[in-house]
C-alpha cells in the first residue's frame, strides 16, 4: 500500500466543460521526492490543491485520494490539517502574524498544544532552520528568501508526513531559491518526508528528485525517474526549456541513451562523444558606438543621512539601441540604480543623463510621457483595472509588439493570470507610452521558461526597432541569451562590464550553467546554442569532420 | 539580566495601572508629588539625559497648566495681587501647581509605559483578556505595514508609467483614487490567500491555545504581588484623608497611619528604579567576572 495514492482523479471547475485534471493516478512512497512539471495551465496547482482538503478548489471531483490507506474524506480535520503541509507561491501572502516567533507558533496554537510543548517545538524548529537570529523580528523586515523559509518552518513545526510545495521559489532570487530547495531536500533526507513539488526553475529540483511526473492538459504524460522522463520528452517540447543545462544540451544534440542531468554528467557527455579541437566561437564584430541613451556619472545615493551609500560613485553609459543587463546580488544597488534612472529617487551627488539631457531638466512629468518607462519587479503594481480588457485600453501599440493573444483573457482579472502572462500583460501596458528607453526590473521573476524565451525574442525585436533596454536581473541565463552587454554590480558600484561572452566566460562562479559545464573544454560557450554550435562544429569522435 | 522593562508585560501593566490610577483620582498632594518624583527618577535612571529636546513639551505643559489656573479661577481667600480687577489668589496658584504636577507626572508615566510596552507585549496583555482580539491585533500589525508598502510600490510604478499626467493637484487626486480602488482588490485577493494559509494550518478546527515568548518567573510574580499589595494597603490607609484647596488650602495632619501609607506608595513609585539599579549593579558585578 503506497503512502499517498491518487487513483483516477478527475476534476472539473464549475462552468467549464473540459476537466482541469483528467484521470490522474500516481503513488508516492514514504520519503519520496517527487517533482511535478507541466506548462502553464496543465493543472499542476489544481492537482496539488486537491491533495489537501482545506485548499481543494470547488468543482466536480471523482476518483480517489488516500493517505496511508485512509481515504481523504475519512481523515479527521486535525489529521488533514496537520499531516499535510502546504507551502504556496508568494512568500508574503502566506504569513499571518506580525512576529517570526508567532508565525512559527501559529499552527501549534491551532492544535491547542500546551505552552511548554509549543515552546519546545518552536525552539527546536528555529534552531534546525537557523532562524534563531531573527526569531523576535517583525515578519515585514525579512527578505523574500527568509519569508519563504519561515513559511516552510511554520508548516514543518506541525510535523507533517507529507509536504506539498506549489512553485515555492518562483519569487526568490537564485541564491535564496537554491538554499530553499536544499533545505527541502534536507528535510526529505533527514525525516523521510514525502515531498511533492512543482517549479518553474528545474535546474535545482531535478537532480534531487526521485521521480518526475509530467502533466499535459490535466493528464499524466510521463511518470518515471527524472533522467528517463527527460529523455522521453521530444526535442521541441516547451518543458525542456526549464530543464537542467546538461539535459537541454542532450536534446539539442539529439543524443541517444541515458540523459545527463547534473553539470558533471553533461561534461562527461561532451568529453566522451565530441572532439574538442575548436575551442572558441568567433567573436562578433563590436557594434559601432552610438549616442548614449542613459549615462550615470559618479552617482551617489543613500536612503537616509546616517545610512550607507547604496550607490557608491557609479558611472556607466548605455548606448542607444542596446540591451544592457545589470547583474548582481541582493542589496548590491541594482534596483536602486533603476529607480534613480527613472527619477523616482534622487541621488545626492553625481549626474544622470537621459538622452543627453539632465534628468532634472525633464519637467512636468515629460520624462515619463515621451522618454522612458519602468517595469517594476512586482508587476501586479502595474494593474489598476478589473479586467484585462480595461487594462489594455489604449495599449494597442504594446499589444501589437507581443507574441501573445490577450483577447482570450479579456474578461479575466489581471491577478488571475499566470506569472508569465502577467509579465507580458504588464509589458504591453508599459509599452503603450512608446518609450525610447525601457527599464525592466527582474523581468523573469515568477515567469515560466517558455515565457522567458518569448521575452527574449520580444526584447530583441524591440531593440531592432530602435528601443534601448536596461534590465536588472538575477537570472544569468536570461542575461546571457538576451543582452548585448552585461555589467556586474557589487556594493553600490559597477565592477565589470562586457559582452555576455566575455563577461560570463571570464567569471567562474557568477556565470551560466552552460559556461560552468563547458569550462576548460570550450572557451566562450555561455549559452546553450553556443555550446551546441561548438559541439557540432567539432563533430563527433570517430566521425569524419 | 531582566530589568524592569523585561519583566512580564502583565505584571508591568498592572503596576502602571495601580500607580497611575491611585494618584489620578485623588487630590492628595503628597501622593501626586511622590508619584511625580518616582516617574522622573525612573525615567532619568533608564534613559539618562539623552534627547533633551523631548523634555521641552512636558515643561511647557507644566508651566501653562500651573499659570492658567490662577488666571481663570479666582476662588480662594488669600489674595496675592490684583490684575485688571481680578484677584490672583494663593489657593488657586497652589491648585494650578498641583494639577500641573499631576499632569506632567501622568505624562511621564505614560512615556515610560509606551517605551516599555512594544506591540507584542500589548498583544500579550490583550490576549489575557481576549485571545481573539489579540490575534486580530497581531494580524493587523502584520497587514497594515504590508499594505502601506504595497501602496508605495504601486504609486512609484504608476508615476513611472505616467499615471500623473501633469504636476497639479487635481491630477494627483485622480491618480490617488485609482490607486485606492486597485488596493481594495489587492487586499481582497491577498486576504483570500492568507485565509487559505490559515485554514491549511488548522485554524478554526477547534479551541486554540496561546503561545507567547513571555513567561512568569519569580520576579514577575513578585512585581505583581508587590504592586497589588503596596497599592492596596496604601489606599486602605489613605482613604478619608481629605485635602481642601478653597477657601483655604488645608491638609490633614500626618499621623502614623497616613505616614505609613505614604511610605508604601513611595516604595511603590520607586519600584522600577530600584529594580533597574539593582539589576544594573548585579550586571556590573557579574560582568567584572567575565
Amino acid at each position: 500500500m503506497a503512502f499517498l495514492a491518487v487513483e483516477n482523479l478527475t476534476f472539473t471547475y464549475p462552468g467549464k466543460k473540459e476537466p482541469a485534471i483528467k484521470g490522474v493516478s500516481f503513488e508516492a512512497e514514504k520519503g519520496e521526492f517527487i517533482c511535478i512539471c507541466g506548462a502553464t495551465g496543465s493543472g499542476k496547482s489544481t492537482l496539488l490543491r486537491l491533495l489537501k482538503r482545506e485548499l481543494a478548489p470547488i468543482g466536480e471531483k471523482s476518483g480517489n485520494i488516500s493517505l496511508s490507506g485512509a481515504n481523504q474524506e475519512a481523515l479527521s480535520d486535525e489529521d488533514s490539517a496537520y499531516k499535510i503541509g502546504f507551502v504556496m507561491q508568494r512568500p508574503e501572502q502566506q504569513l499571518v502574524t506580525d512576529k517570526v516567533w508567532h508565525e512559527l507558533a501559529f499552527g501549534l496554537e491551532n492544535m491547542n498544544l500546551p505552552r511548554a510543548a509549543i515552546a519546545r517545538r518552536v525552539s527546536e524548529m528555529a534552531a534546525y532552520f537557523g532562524i534563531e537570529e531573527w526569531y523576535e523580528k517583525d515578519v515585514n523586515d525579512l527578505s523574500g528568501g527568509q519569508k519563504q523559509l519561515l513559511n516552510l518552518a511554520a508548516v514543518m513545526v506541525m510535523q507533517p508526513d507529507i509536504l506539498i510545495l506549489d512553485e515555492p521559489t518562483s519569487q526568490l532570487d537564485p541564491i535564496a531559491a537554491s538554499e530553499f530547495i536544499q533545505t527541502v531536500k534536507k528535510l526529505n533526507r533527514d525525516f523521510a518526508l514525502t515531498v511533492l513539488i512543482t517549479e518553474h526553475r528545474l535546474e535545482e529540483v531535478v537532480p534531487v528528485s526521485d521521480k518526475m511526473i509530467v502533466l499535459e492538459k490535466g493528464s499524466v504524460l510521463y511518470s518515471d525517474a527524472p533522467e528517463v522522463t527527460i529523455s522521453k520528452l521530444t526535442a521541441d517540447s516547451p518543458l525542456l526549456l526549464a530543464m537542467p543545462a546538461a539535459a537541454r544540451l542532450y536534446h539539442a544534440l539529439s543524443e541517444k541513451g541515458s540523459c545527463p542531468i547534473e553539470i558533471k554528467d553533461g561534461r562527461r557527455m561532451i568529453e566522451q562523444k565530441y572532439r574538442t579541437s575548436i575551442r572558441a566561437l568567433p567573436e562578433p564584430q563590436p557594434s559601432s558606438e552610438t549616442a548614449p541613451a542613459l549615462s550615470f556619472r559618479n552617482v551617489y545615493f543613500r536612503y537616509d543621512r546616517h545610512g550607507r551609500d547604496i550607490l557608491n560613485g557609479v558611472s556607466f553609459t548605455v548606448q542607444t539601441g542596446e540591451i544592457y543587463a545589470i547583474l548582481g546580488g541582493n542589496g548590491s544597488g541594482k534596483t536602486t540604480s533603476l529607480s534613480v534612472a527613472s527619477a523616482l529617487l534622487k541621488p545626492y551627488a553625481g549626474e544622470v543623463r537621459v538622452f543627453d539631457k539632465k534628468i532634472g531638466d525633464y519637467k512636468n512629468q515629460s520624462l515619463y510621457r515621451e522618454c522612458l518607462t519602468r517595469l517594476p519587479q512586482d508587476v501586479q503594481t502595474v494593474f489598476l483595472a478589473n479586467t484585462v480588457k480595461e487594462e489594455l485600453r489604449g495599449a494597442e501599440y504594446g499589444m501589437s509588439l507581443l507574441p501573445i493573444d490577450f483577447t482570450r483573457f479579456f474578461d479575466m482579472h489581471p491577478y488571475d493570470l499566470s506569472g508569465g502572462e502577467q509579465q507580458l500583460l504588464a509589458l504591453a501596458k508599459v509599452l503603450s507610452t512608446k518609450p525610447k528607453l525601457l527599464l525592466l526590473d527582474e523581468p523573469t521573476k515568477g515567469v515560466d521558461a517558455l515565457t522567458k524565451q518569448k521575452l527574449t525574442a520580444v526584447l530583441k525585436s524591440l531593440k531592432d526597432s530602435g528601443m534601448t533596454v536596461v534590465l536588472v536581473t538575477h537570472d544569468v541565463e536570461f542575461a546571457a541569451e538576451t543582452a548585448d552587454k552585461c555589467a556586474m554590480f557589487f556594493r553600490g558600484d559597477l565592477v565589470s562590464a562586457g559582452t555576455p561572452r566575455e563577461f560570463f566566460s571570464k567569471n567562474s562562479f557568477y556565470t551560466t550553467p552552460v559556461s560552468r559545464m563547458t569550462r576548460g573544454i570550450f572557451e566562450n560557450a555561455v549559452t546553450l546554442s553556443g555550446a551546441r554550435d561548438l559541439c557540432l562544429k567539432n563533430g563527433r569522435k570517430g566521425e569524419e569532420a | 539580566m531582566r530589568s524592569f522593562e523585561d519583566l512580564n508585560p502583565i505584571a508591568v501593566s498592572v503596576y502602571f495601572l495601580m500607580i497611575t490610577f491611585i494618584f489620578m483620582f485623588t487630590m492628595d498632594v503628597f501622593l501626586i508629588v511622590i508619584s511625580f518624583f518616582g516617574a522622573l527618577t525612573y525615567f532619568f535612571t533608564k534613559n539618562g539625559l539623552s534627547k533633551p529636546k523631548s523634555h521641552v513639551f512636558p515643561l511647557i505643559l507644566f508651566i501653562i497648566t500651573a499659570l492658567i489656573n490662577p488666571f481663570i479661577s479666582h476662588n480662594g481667600a488669600t489674595v496675592l495681587f490684583v490684575l485688571n480687577n481680578n484677584p490672583i489668589t494663593l489657593e488657586s496658584a497652589i491648585y494650578g501647581l498641583v494639577m500641573a504636577t499631576m499632569l506632567t507626572g501622568v505624562l511621564y508615566w505614560f512615556r515610560i509605559f509606551s517605551e516599555i510596552m512594544t506591540s507584542e507585549k500589548l498583544i500579550y496583555v490583550f490576549g489575557a483578556l481576549s485571545p481573539k482580539i489579540a490575534l486580530m491585533l497581531s494580524l493587523s500589525l502584520r497587514y497594515v505595514p504590508y499594505f502601506a508598502q504595497q501602496v508605495k510600490k504601486v504609486k512609484n510604478t504608476q508615476t513611472a508609467l505616467g499615471l500623473y499626467k501633469e504636476d497639479n493637484i487635481l491630477d494627483r487626486i485622480r491618480g490617488a483614487m485609482r490607486i485606492f480602488s486597485v488596493m481594495v482588490t489587492w487586499v481582497l485577493e491577498n486576504g483570500i490567500i492568507t485565509a487559505d494559509s490559515m485554514t491549511a494550518r488548522g485554524y478554526g478546527i477547534g479551541k486554540r491555545s496561546r503561545f507567547s515568548i513571555f513567561s512568569w518567573k519569580p520576579w514577575d510574580i513578585s512585581l505583581l504581588a508587590l504592586s497589588c499589595l503596596l497599592s492596596g494597603i496604601a489606599v486602605f490607609l489613605l482613604k478619608n484623608n481629605p485635602f481642601s484647596f478653597y477657601p483655604y488650602f488645608e491638609f490633614p495632619s500626618l499621623n502614623a497611619k497616613t505616614l505609613t501609607g505614604y511610605m508604601l506608595y513611595f516604595l511603590l513609585s520607586l519600584l522600577p528604579t530600584i529594580i533597574h539599579v539593582k539589576e544594573a549593579a548585579k550586571w556590573r558585578f557579574l560582568r567584572s567576572k567575565i
